[in-house]
């Protein structure tokens, strides 16, 4: 109908429509539909591009000299179009969920703001991942990653959204400055910023200038994307922002962080099938798993459930990374078929991430826009006051906790095929390193599993825990269709992995597997037998007629029994009130006790009892307090050793004018002797 | 082959309750007690099942789903194990890391369902439930791993294959994947030293907690499917560990031999768990991680082994 050019100048136009409106229109109803609207219709758009990239062939799109000397060209390939397919169907979700949520924030005057930004958002991401030049590369990077700090500090009437606005603009340059220096590697040895220089010219790279553009990219990518030690700011700056745009950030804008390495590794750096680079991939592990471990460990002892889904974000970062390391390694001892599979896993888990955790924070934003509150102690019981809310956040929960038969279980099942596959690669000391890096990621998705039971469970399940849980109503239905959107694409992710198989594969140009939504995803092992075999459909029709079948069989055995309604049981004493109940902070108490090196959890009781008796207690007081140690043991030393020698360097500013002479005065005779001296020379 | 295979799936929904009342009688015995029948878990359920139900009123839609979802998973993952033949025509369909997925299903749907009667007692049940599972994941995981690299697959019927052919402890590692294993099923199946089956001190119970309140046909379901689960993992060791007798045909005098052995294997295995039950006392919680880190130790050396 149209060609993909036009498709994609449509989504772009809509989007600046969007932010347009934004900024023109006054704060009414009809704005906010029409703000939120073409970032849907956008989103759409983008949608079918992608597809039809994916589809087709790739597109490039040149327009000279936009900014003199530099022309912005634009290349869309499958792996580019997977990744704006990312964007699209996220945002699309969350566009129609701010329908309902923005309503909120239309009482303070201040949506057309998030609206302009919203667009402004969506819009540079779509054009990081299209653009084709360092230069504009950076240039929508920056404009994404501004955006994305403005929404931060959406609510700044709160100091401490302010700061966590600050870390995160600190960091975010903090990357940008690495994945600058990277770029300029690559300008250097090829002399043009095109990416397509960089894509041509990268094989012939000296090989220490390949092994810094990749750390580099690794380092600046990997700030955007959360990877531990480089985290600090996605647990302050994503629970900051309106929950939307939590959504977006957590779903989608550290994906672009994840783009960002794989173009880098396979496209600029000249990455290719040799054991020098096996390395990379055995770093990449190396910060998956630590930041899969880290990132659940506080995610579990967490109760702001945003700040907690935030962490489990880094952790599923860490998941990603470990499945791309893998492919890297494969790659590099030139084990194709393990490469493929890795990277399936890989970026299977990136778009399953993208969807649940989408989900997750609309589902957060929704119980947070009702109760106004973020701490789960003060949640409990919303199963009975959301139905909906709480069935689409547990069909994300249960996602995200890599359960059959949901998506998660899928990407995790091909990241566990991938680390048994480990024994292909010919280096014992790799393939025992390997083997013990499925330690904490198998960890990870014992904890992740016990966190999400956790989240929901708290925030839904028995009895409100304060007034803040009372009397509350199930939010808009834009909200909530905004969520079965993501929801519907979990079930189907997991119920036909084919259709991701078959999607990614597509898209990055590699042997698809299986062949038909009802084959079984198979992996042969080293004699020719069957490795493994899983085929989703099958065994939802097995669960499914399973438990068909028991429910009859007890029906007949059981004949005509009664339900009855009681209370709860109260060991007699007649008075259960949810004071009795577990609290969040009680339920993790185990892994928090067990993990306590990562945590040094303080606890202080103080006491009041009534004269002399110690038993008779007047009143009881406990505090507990964890601590975040990347940031105490290794952030908190750097930033003070800066104020230090900033504050050093302050004593020279006086502002006296005659110390202000005499530094003119040394500068001159300093510079005079500079010009003699080098003279005679 | 699909009838063969549904057999085995029925001899272990069926055999399940039987299992646990070998375990009851044998720990009876060395209490010195005579015990009730070994049939007794089988009374006990036909009884539960025709008994009138009463549910908390706190309880919502995931209390009354938990003893569905939970015998549903685990009726599935009994479709992946071969039992008394080396082959189930299922292995096209999963292998044993969805078995494992299917088991996290019903756990999870088992703590909500703890959480979710607002009483104390399901909210500790959980909170223990949440450490041991999570610690046990990884630990499962590397004996999965060293099994899996040893014998070429987690595709139990290429697994089981290859374990049947080879030699009587062909391979050192193996020995040490069977200790990970064993402690591991201990945990998962809520046996001493992790917990306490047949008690009702809140001092020490876990899954007994979590499903205090169920009654009737709830807790005959979730009853039954604790037994299958604990059935399963017996299998899996014995069939993995010891997999003598097991049939490599369907020869209808293979299959017999096949049956009676996996009948005998998992009794002696029964009785053998019973008397360690009986020998050691429950551990105090936090000692719990100790335990599952020789779990994990010796399944890394088992890794180790694989490579050298």
């Amino acid at each position: 109908m149209f060609s993909n050019l036009v498709l994609f100048q449509i989504s772009i136009l809509t989007f600046l429509g969007g932010a347009l409106v934004g900024l023109l229109l006054r704060n009414n109803r009809f704005a906010r539909h029409a703000i939120f609207g073409s970032a849907m219709i956008g989103s759409v758009f983008t949608i079918m591009f992608s597809i039809d990239i994916i589809t087709g062939k790739p597109m490039t799109w040149m327009v000279p000299n936009v900014i003199p000397f530099f022309d912005l060209e634009i290349f869309v390939d499958g792996i580019a179009a997977f990744f704006l397919l990312i964007v699209g169907i996220v945002s699309f979700a969350v566009s129609v969920y701010s329908i309902g949520y923005s309503k909120e924030y239309q009482v303070k005057k201040r949506t057309m703001v998030l609206g302009f930004l919203f667009n402004v958002f969506i819009l540079s991401m779509v054009l990081v991942v299209a653009s084709n030049n360092a230069f504009f590369f950076l240039l929508f990077w920056e404009v994404m990653s501004l955006t994305s700090f403005f929404l931060v500090i959406y609510d700044h009437d709160k100091e401490e959204n302010i700061k966590s606005g600050m870390t995160y603009l600190v960091m975010t340059h903090f990357g940008t400055a690495f994945i600058f220096a990277s770029f300029l590697l690559g300008y250097i040895q090829t002399g043009s910023f095109s990416f397509d220089s960089f894509r041509h010219d990268s094989a012939g790279f000296p090989l220490l200038v390949k092994n810094l553009v990749f750390v580099f990219a690794l380092i600046g990518f990997g700030t955007k994307a959360g990877m531990v030690p480089l985290h600090v700011w996605l647990p302050k700056a994503h629970p900051s922002a309106p929950s939307n745009v939590s959504a977006l950030m957590s779903a989608v804008m550290i994906k672009i962080g994840i783009y960002g390495m794989i173009r880098t590794i396979f496209d600029f750096s000249g990455f290719g099938a040799s054991p020098d680079f096996a390395w990379w991939g055995m770093l990449l592990i190396a910060f998956g798993s630590v930041s899969a471990i880290i990132g659940v460990l506080y995610a579990v002892v967490e109760r702001d459930i945003k700040r907690a889904l935030a962490f489990s974000s880094i952790e599923n970062i860490g998941i990603i990374l470990i499945g791309l390391g893998l492919s890297v390694v494969f790659t590099s001892f030139q084990l194709a078929a393990f490469a493929v599979l890795a990277l399936v896993a890989s970026m299977y888990h990136t778009i399953n991430h993208a969807v649940f955790k989408g989900l997750l924070f609309m589902g957060a934003g929704s119980v947070v826009s009702v109760t106004h509150t973020k701490n789960i102690e003060h949640l409990g019981g919303l199963v009975k006051q959301m139905p909906w809310t709480a069935l689409l956040f547990l069909i994300g929960a249960i996602s995200i906790s890599g359960l059959p038969p949901f998506n998660g279980f899928i990407s995790e099942w091909f990241t566990m095929q991938s680390l048994l596959s480990s024994y292909h690669v010919p280096s014992t000391i790799l393939q025992i390193s390997i083997a013990f890096a499925s330690l904490p990621f198998a960890l990870t998705i014992g904890i992740a599993a016990a966190t999400f039971v956790k989240l929901f469970g708290m925030t839904f399940l028995s009895k409100a825990r304060s007034k803040f849980a009372i009397n509350i109503k199930e939010v808009p239905h834009s909200m909530i269709l905004g969520m079965s959107i993501l929801a519907a694409v979990c079930v189907l992710f997991g119920v036909a992995p084919y259709l991701g198989t078959s999607l990614i594969s597509t898209a990055f140009h590699m042997p698809s597997q299986p062949s038909s939504p009802f084959d079984s995803i198979a992996i042969q092992n080293s004699s020719g037998k069957s490795f493994a075999n899983l085929s989703m459909p099958v065994v939802v029709i097995m669960l499914s007629s399973v438990s068909i079948a028991i429910f009859g069989f007890i029906r007949v055995l059981s004949g005509n029994t009664k339900k009855t309604k009681y209370g709860t049981w109260d060991c007699g004493f007649g008075s259960l009130n949810e004071r009795m109940e577990y609290t969040p902070t009680s339920l993790s108490q185990p892994i928090r006790t067990v993990f306590k090196v990562f945590f040094r959890p303080h606890n202080q009781t103080e006491k009041e009892s009534f004269g002399e008796n110690p038993y008779q207690l007047k009143t009881i007081k406990i505090e507990t307090a964890i601590k975040n140690i990347f940031e105490d043991l290794l952030y908190t030393p750097i930033v003070s050793s800066f104020v230090f020698f900033f504050d050093k360097v302050r004593r020279l500013q006086t502002g006296k004018i005659n110390a202000y002479l005499l530094y003119i005065m040394i500068t001159l005779v300093l510079l005079l002797l500079f010009v003699r001296l080098s003279n005679n020379a | 082959m699909i009838v063969i295979g549904l057999a085995q799936v029925l001899v272990i929904l069926v055999l399940a309750p039987l299992l646990t009342g070998i375990i009851r009688k044998t720990k009876a015995r060395t209490q010195k007690r005579i015990g009730a029948s070994v049939l007794q878990p089988y009374y006990d359920l036909l009884k539960l099942v025709r008994k009138d139900e009463i549910v908390s009123d706190q309880a919502s839609w995931i209390f009354r789903a938990c003893p569905w979802v939970n015998f549903a998973a685990m009726t599935t993952a009994a479709f992946f194990i071969p039992v008394f033949l080396v082959y189930t025509p299922f292995g096209l369909v999963g292998d044993l890391l969805l078995v494992v997925g299917l088991f996290a299903l019903g756990r999870f749907f088992t703590m909500l369902a703890g959480l979710d009667v607002a009483s104390s007692f399901g909210g500790l049940g959980s909170s223990r439930e949440m450490m041991i599972s999570a610690l046990l994941e990884p630990a499962l995981f590397l004996s999965i791993f060293v099994v899996a690299i040893t014998y070429g697959g987690t595709n139990l019927s290429t697994l089981i294959g290859a374990s049947s052919n080879a030699s009587f402890l062909p391979h050192p590692q193996i020995i040490f994947a069977a200790i990970g294993l064993f402690i591991i099923i201990l945990g998962e199946t809520g046996r001493l030293p992790f917990d306490n089956p047949a008690t009702h001190l809140e001092l020490t119970m876990v899954h007994e907690t979590m499903i205090l309140e169920y009654s009737g046909k709830s807790l005959a379901l979730m009853e039954w499917s604790q037994s299958i689960k604990q059935i399963i993992l017996f299998t899996l060791m014995v069939n993995i560990f010891v997999p003598w007798g097991i049939s490599s045909s369907v020869l209808l005098s293979s299959l017999a031999v096949g049956f009676l052995a996996f009948i005998g294997k998992i009794s002696l295995f029964g009785i053998f768990v019973a008397f360690s039950e009986s020998s050691v006392a429950k551990w105090r919680l936090f000692r719990i991680p100790d335990l599952i880190a020789i779990a994990i130790a010796t399944s890394m050396i088992g890794i180790v082994l694989c490579y050298l």
